[in-house]
């Protein structure tokens, strides 16, 4: 369809022929908007996104990202992704301004586009200049993972795939970094993927949620149609009351 | 490219503990080994006993000759107290027995009179402590001065024999009828200086300096890829439109450039090394270096460094952590130094060719080659070895990051 971000179909990853983590996805992504991934740990989640990037070659099936086909293209596709890896770190020898600066070359950016972005990354960061003129060895994991998500952000990527976000953050930190997500889509009308282990989060950001579990999607709809389709008061218990049903097929 | 070298390269900068072992350590460690070794030559005390038993003075009336026992005494006391060891004249060989005594020479009974007699040989005795490094030194200055008086008393021999004889005859022509004389000339026959044979000497500790080279660029190389994985900042990087062979590529370039520094420091250290040595020696300082057997040296060490890393790389890209990286690293450059340490003792291109054949399979010798064969006179040559160092290493680099993909940078087992 013309309108969707991502389309993924009957998507498998079997690791070193052993580890069979993703068994037959599929969901589609329009655009602005807010899809997330919830799921228990192991259940695939990681797996998928990284597929969607193009990071790692999906044992069987297709990915289409802004039309464009990810395993045949995997260099292509990234100039319209911006991911945000579970697990990621600084270089302990940069510093934060210059993490923005490098990142968005990456992109090929330069002169005045390259000066745009790294401001908008230094606005999206919410870190203080003096901050960002510090190593970034010495930065708390929150800031880190704020400098990391603002550089994810800030070059304004076409489609933004988020995996665990807030995780490690606390309390403040997470409501900035959701509030930051939001008000991304609403300017730039990008789409986004997140996978969460926090429903709370998932409920405020997301249009549509999928469960995965055992690297299948159990259910798949909006938020509030979830929670009336298993009677559950919050998305939380939902979640449970869905895991254990599919667990019993 | 460039900002991924940027980014390298800053890095680098800013990694103060990897500029100092590559840079600074090759730069210092051969002039301070070779200083402190030389302080602490000097700071040796060495014990020398003279006995003299003889104490005589002899005229021999027939050939006009006399000699002295003292003279001998004198001469070898003045010159031990000139080069600083400590001696004690003494009348009783027993002081041997004295642990502090390091050498011993004694005088012998008859000594002057043997030595001014047509017929018998006069003889020094030298005692010498076994297991001391610094008594032979001490033992080749005895020597030197035996020598002399030696020489001077044949010479007054066989001057008064010729005398008597009423002959006309050289000294030179009875003592030592038969000599050789050896010039050196290079590869086409021209007769070399003494900077040309040190420019060989100094070729082949450069082929030794290779070895320092190798293993800092390569661990370099490793810390860059897997070290770029464990401190997880490799999946936020692939993530970006970049091919993964820009990002290896962009590391190798990074430590070449780094084995680059190291190598010009390692030669420089070398130079500092042997001008120092030469000062305090004494010996034709300050000599000319050669500029262009250093470049020859630089361009070899890069390739080197290239094609260690090559070698490597498809190992290194498979491996999950940076011990078993490492490991496999030290085989190669263990490698390495073997064939470079040979390099002090064979000349490469005088083995026969189907050993070289077998050889030329292996990159290092190349590397020897190129420099042994510029050292001689061998341009053309030395630039085919470079060009096939650089060729195969172009080549394997290439291979390796064509079968390169992000997922097994991201996860290798
Ligand atoms: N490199 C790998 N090699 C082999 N198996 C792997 C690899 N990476 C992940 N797996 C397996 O694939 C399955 C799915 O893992 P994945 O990381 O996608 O889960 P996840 O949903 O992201 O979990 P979490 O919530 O803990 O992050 C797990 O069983 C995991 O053990
Ligand atoms: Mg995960």
């Amino acid at each position: 369809m013309e309108g969707s971000a991502v389309v993924v179909e009957k998507l498998h990853k079997i690791y070193d022929n052993k580890v069979h983590a993703v068994r037959g996805i599929s969901f589609r992504v329009d655009k602005g908007e807010i899809f997330g991934l919830i799921g228990p740990n192991g259940a695939g989640k990681s797996t998928t996104l990284r597929m969607i990037v193009g990071l790692i070659k999906p044992t069987k099936g297709r990915i289409r990202v802004m039309g464009i086909d990810v395993v045949k293209n995997p260099v292509e596709v990234k100039k319209y992704i911006g991911y945000l890896p579970e697990e990621a770190d600084v270089y302990e020898r940069l510093t934060g301004l210059e993490h923005l600066r490098f990142y968005a070359m990456l992109r090929g950016l330069q002169g005045y586009e390259l000066d745009r972005a790294v401001e908008y990354g230094v606005k999206l960061s919410g870190l203080e200049m003096q901050s960002l003129e510090r190593r970034a060895s010495e930065y708390s994991k929150g800031m880190k993972r704020r400098l990391l998500l603002a550089s994810v952000l800030m070059t304004r990527p076409k489609l933004a795939i988020l995996d665990e976000p807030t995780s490690g953050l606390d309390v403040y930190a997470s409501v900035n970094v959701r509030r930051m997500i939001k008000e991304y889509v609403r300017e730039t009308g990008a789409s986004i993927i997140l996978s969460s282990h926090n429903m709370l989060e998932v409920e405020y950001l997301c249009n549509r949620v999928a469960f995965i579990a055992r690297g299948r999607i159990i259910v798949e709809a909006e938020p509030k149609r979830i929670k009336e389709m298993y009677g559950a008061e919050n998305l939380e218990d939902a979640f449970v009351k869905a895991v254990k049903e599919a667990e019993e097929r | 490219m460039k900002v991924l070298l940027w980014k390298e390269l800053t890095d680098l900068k800013r990694d103060k503990k990897t500029l100092f072992t590559s840079i600074l350590l090759p730069l210092l460690m051969l002039p301070l080994m070779g200083f402190i070794g030389f302080a602490l030559a000097q700071e040796q005390v060495i014990n020398v006993a003279v006995v003299d038993l003889d104490n005589a003075t002899v005229h021999n009336s027939l050939l006009n000759i006399t000699f002295s026992s003292r003279w001998l005494l004198g001469n070898i006391t003045y010159y031990l107290a000139k080069y600083g060891y400590n001696y004690t004249v003494s009348h009783t060989t027993s002081i041997i027995k004295n642990p502090k005594i390091d050498l011993m020479v004694v005088i012998p009974k008859g000594f002057a009179e043997n030595a001014t007699s047509l017929t018998r040989v006069a003889k020094i005795e030298i005692y010498r402590k076994a297991g001391l490094q610094t008594t032979s030194r001490v033992e080749g200055l005895i020597f030197s001065i035996v020598n002399w008086f030696s020489d001077q008393l044949s010479k007054e021999k066989i001057m008064a024999l010729a005398r008597l004889a009423g002959v006309n005859a050289t000294v030179e022509a009875l003592r030592n009828p038969i000599i050789y004389t050896t010039t050196l000339v290079s590869i086409s026959g021209t007769p070399v200086n003494t900077a040309f044979q040190i420019r060989i000497t100094i070729s082949r500790f450069l082929v030794l300096a290779l070895s320092f080279v190798v293993t800092p660029a390569a661990s370099y190389v490793i810390d860059g890829i897997i070290g770029e994985r464990e401190r997880k900042t490799m999946e936020l990087l692939l993530s970006h439109p970049v091919k993964p062979s820009t990002i290896i590529n962009a590391k190798v370039i990074a430590a070449t450039i780094l084995g680059l520094i190291t190598a010009v420091a390692d030669a420089f250290g070398l130079l500092i090394y042997i001008s120092l040595s030469a000062l305090t020696y004494g010996s034709q300082a300050p000599f000319l270096i050669d500029p262009w057997l250093l470049l020859v040296h630089s361009i070899t060490a890069f390739f080197t460094i290239l094609v260690t890393v090559a070698i490597s790389l498809p190992f290194i890209t498979r491996t999950k952590g940076i011990r078993s990286a490492s490991n496999i690293m030290s085989i190669v450059t263990m490698m390495a130094v073997v064939f470079f340490f040979t390099a002090l003792f064979v000349d490469y291109m005088r083995l026969p060719t189907y050993i070289l054949a077998l050889l030329y399979i292996i990159p290092y010798v190349h590397s020897i080659l190129a420099i042994q064969t510029y050292v001689i006179g061998y341009p053309f040559q030395a630039f085919l070895h470079i060009l096939f160092l650089a060729i195969t290493s172009t080549v394997i680099l290439y291979l390796t990051t064509k079968t390169l993909n992000t997922e097994k940078l991201l996860m290798s087992k």
